[in-house]
């Protein structure tokens, strides 16, 4: 509860602040963050690998603007059903992945997000091919339509934080116990009356709800999406933000977002440089802290000041 | 009705040759997967990166005045020193672990793609063809030149790398680690030294794959995504961890996506792929010819 009042003054004061630049960066935050959360709930509770998250946000994504577009639906009803197309999808392909595990599961879901992109780049008619979708309508609030940085900004943060709240007490929650459990091991999950597959196929459409959603939003905040943005690049990243987090833990995801984000805006004036930090972090984040880059750094600080103070003590 | 049938049977034999040089690609990378899991229980996901890198190293090479021959052998070398360097800095401090493992190797392959933006740009770069351009015709199927240096090297890489493992004495100590690397220990193998060597083979095979098909496929700097996937595949059809496998279901693979874009529609060329991956994982997850029983984990 503390640190949610910590994070809204936090947002209280860029939004009041008035600057465009930061808002946006945090608008930015905000949508990539429901995504890196149904990953890490996936991923970090329930120790589930997905490559093919991107997937889920393109269908939230692509859903939403083609129901507003084709059936001329309105954004808000648009949303929920694209937001419930990604869960369905999440959850049918759960009953055909979680038959694999380890390299297999990683790559049949990174099959899944591949298939998924080389339909959106395909089906011209439906998804305007690589040309995309445009003039995807903006959500509007009684007549205030929310198509600027600043008009969406209370929005986008009103469903991450109710996004994280609903995701930090699930994972507190017996179903939470008991997505670790299975994370542990299935077969001492499935002894203590834990069914792993329904559970693990639960939380993979839990998952996508969350990457649709986050999707769903984006189109309508940017008007306009191709193909691009929703590949194999973009589930890796996502897989970088989880992993710079330390793969459990809902605040520590805020982190790993925030940390991409901010990086790729500053590493922009130097061109393709935050590619390959991402790789590089990608390696030294499951090497050396796998408990996440702030556990990390602090076992760093830790261990040089015990250093620092060893050498005082000899001297 | 004759002359359509055999414009139709010219064309079946043309979608089959440009499926067998493709596959030829495929096996060698899968290869490349085998020798790495067979002894450290890793998948590379960054094998496909070798070949790229391998096929831009030799394309910079060349544009900086070396010879064809020696630029070729020397991108393939360095290929196969930065396997061993990825094995020691990257995979040795993470042991087996699985799920560490993938994603490790996914970050090496990011940098590495970074890596080669930075070098050699997002244009796709031409490497010249080793033996002219001028088609060969066959009875009507035209081939490049090119495809029988791809057939003809993969096929020797393939002989050479099946003698060395089965007839040679480094290449029995290979084998003792991939069926018990504990035992293999025990006997005096070095264990590491050998992991060290599966990464400089599949980064040598890798490396080899892109020089060989640069020609003919334009190589960029994520070009090893999908050879990577593709290499996969090949071993997925084969069965993971076995070698013949790999280059049997490379050349399958080849076959399908060539006569599948031929007859079918070469946009969902790629997508095919993935459908015939997942139907394997779900009907026949142990392949054609199964999994090596030993290297089961």
């Amino acid at each position: 509860m503390k640190r949610i009042a910590v994070l809204v003054a936090v947002l209280g004061a860029v939004y009041f602040s008035g600057n465009g630049y930061l808002m946006n960066l945090c608008v930015v935050t905000a949508l990539f963050t429901l995504p890196a959360l149904g990953l890490s709930l996936l991923m970090g509770y329930t120790g589930q690998i997905s490559l093919g998250h991107a997937a889920f946000v393109g269908l939230g994504a692509y859903g939403s603007a083609i129901l507003c577009k084709s059936l001329g639906l309105n954004p808000w009803l648009a949303i929920p059903l694209a937001t419930a197309t990604a869960t369905l999808a999440a959850w049918a392909i759960g009953w055909l992945v979680f038959r694999l595990r380890g390299h297999h599961l990683a790559m049949a879901t990174l099959a899944f997000g591949i298939i998924i992109h080389v339909a959106t780049v395909e089906l011209k008619g439906l998804t305007g091919g690589q040309d995309g979708l445009s003039g995807i309508p903006a959500l509007s609030f009684f007549g205030y339509a929310m198509n600027s940085d600043a008009a969406i900004f209370p929005f986008a943060w009103l469903v991450c934080i109710l996004g994280i709240v609903l995701a930090g007490n699930l994972v507190h929650s017996p179903a939470g116990y008991a997505m670790r459990a299975v994370a542990e091991s299935e077969a001492v999950a499935a002894s203590i009356g834990i069914a792993p597959d329904r559970l693990k196929r639960r939380i993979m459409a839990l998952s996508g709800l969350y990457a649709g959603l986050g999707g769903a939003l984006y189109a309508h905040y940017l008007g306009y999406i191709s193909p691009g943005p929703f590949d194999v690049g973009f589930s890796v990243r996502l897989l970088l933000m989880v992993a710079l987090g330390g793969f459990a833990g809902i605040w520590s995801v805020l982190f790993g977002v925030l940390f991409v984000v901010m990086t790729s805006e500053l590493l922009k004036p130097f061109g393709n440089y935050d590619v390959v930090l991402y790789g590089v972090l990608l390696v030294v984040v499951m090497v050396w802290c796998p408990r996440g880059l702030l556990d990390g750094l602090a076992m760093l600080w830790r261990g040089g000041m015990r250093m620092w103070r060893g050498a005082q003590a000899a001297r | 009705m004759t002359v359509e049938l055999t414009a139709e049977l010219t064309a079946l034999a043309q979608y089959v040759a440009s499926g067998l040089v493709v596959g030829s690609i495929y096996g060698l990378i899968g290869v490349g997967f085998t020798t790495v899991y067979n002894v450290t229980g890793i998948v590379n996901f960054s094998q496909g990166d070798f070949a790229s890198l391998g096929a831009l190293g030799a394309i910079g090479l060349i544009a900086a005045g070396v010879p064809l021959p020696v630029a070729l052998a020397i991108a393939v070398l360095c290929v196969g020193l930065l396997g061993v360097l990825i094995e020691r800095v990257a995979i040795r401090p993470v042991g087996n672990d699985v799920l560490r493992g993938i994603i490790i190797t996914i970050g090496v392959g990011v940098a590495l793609q970074g890596i080669a933006v930075l070098v050699w740009g997002t244009d796709a770069q031409p490497l010249r063809a080793f033996s002219g351009e001028k088609p060969v015709n066959m009875g009507g199927v035209t081939v490049p030149p090119q495809a029988f240096w791809v057939v003809g090297t993969a096929a020797v890489l393939m002989m050479l790398l099946w003698l060395f493992f089965t007839r040679t004495y480094v290449g029995k100590a290979f084998r003792a680690c991939a069926v018990n690397a504990y035992a293999a220990g025990l006997m005096g193998i070095p264990t590491r030294a050998m992991r060290s060597f599966s990464f400089f083979v599949a980064g040598l095979t890798g490396a080899i794959a892109g020089v060989i098909v640069a020609p003919i496929a334009l190589m960029q700097y994520d070009s090893g995504i999908f050879l990577g996937i593709k290499g996969f595949v090949a071993c997925i059809i084969g069965g993971f961890g076995n070698p013949v496998g790999a280059a049997l279901g490379g050349l399958l693979l080849g076959l399908l996506e060539a006569l599948s874009s031929g007859y079918l529609s070469s946009g969902y060329k790629n997508a095919i792929a993935f459908v015939v991956l997942l139907a394997f994982l779900f009907v026949r997850p142990s392949g054609l010819l199964g999994e090596l029983e030993a290297v089961k984990r």
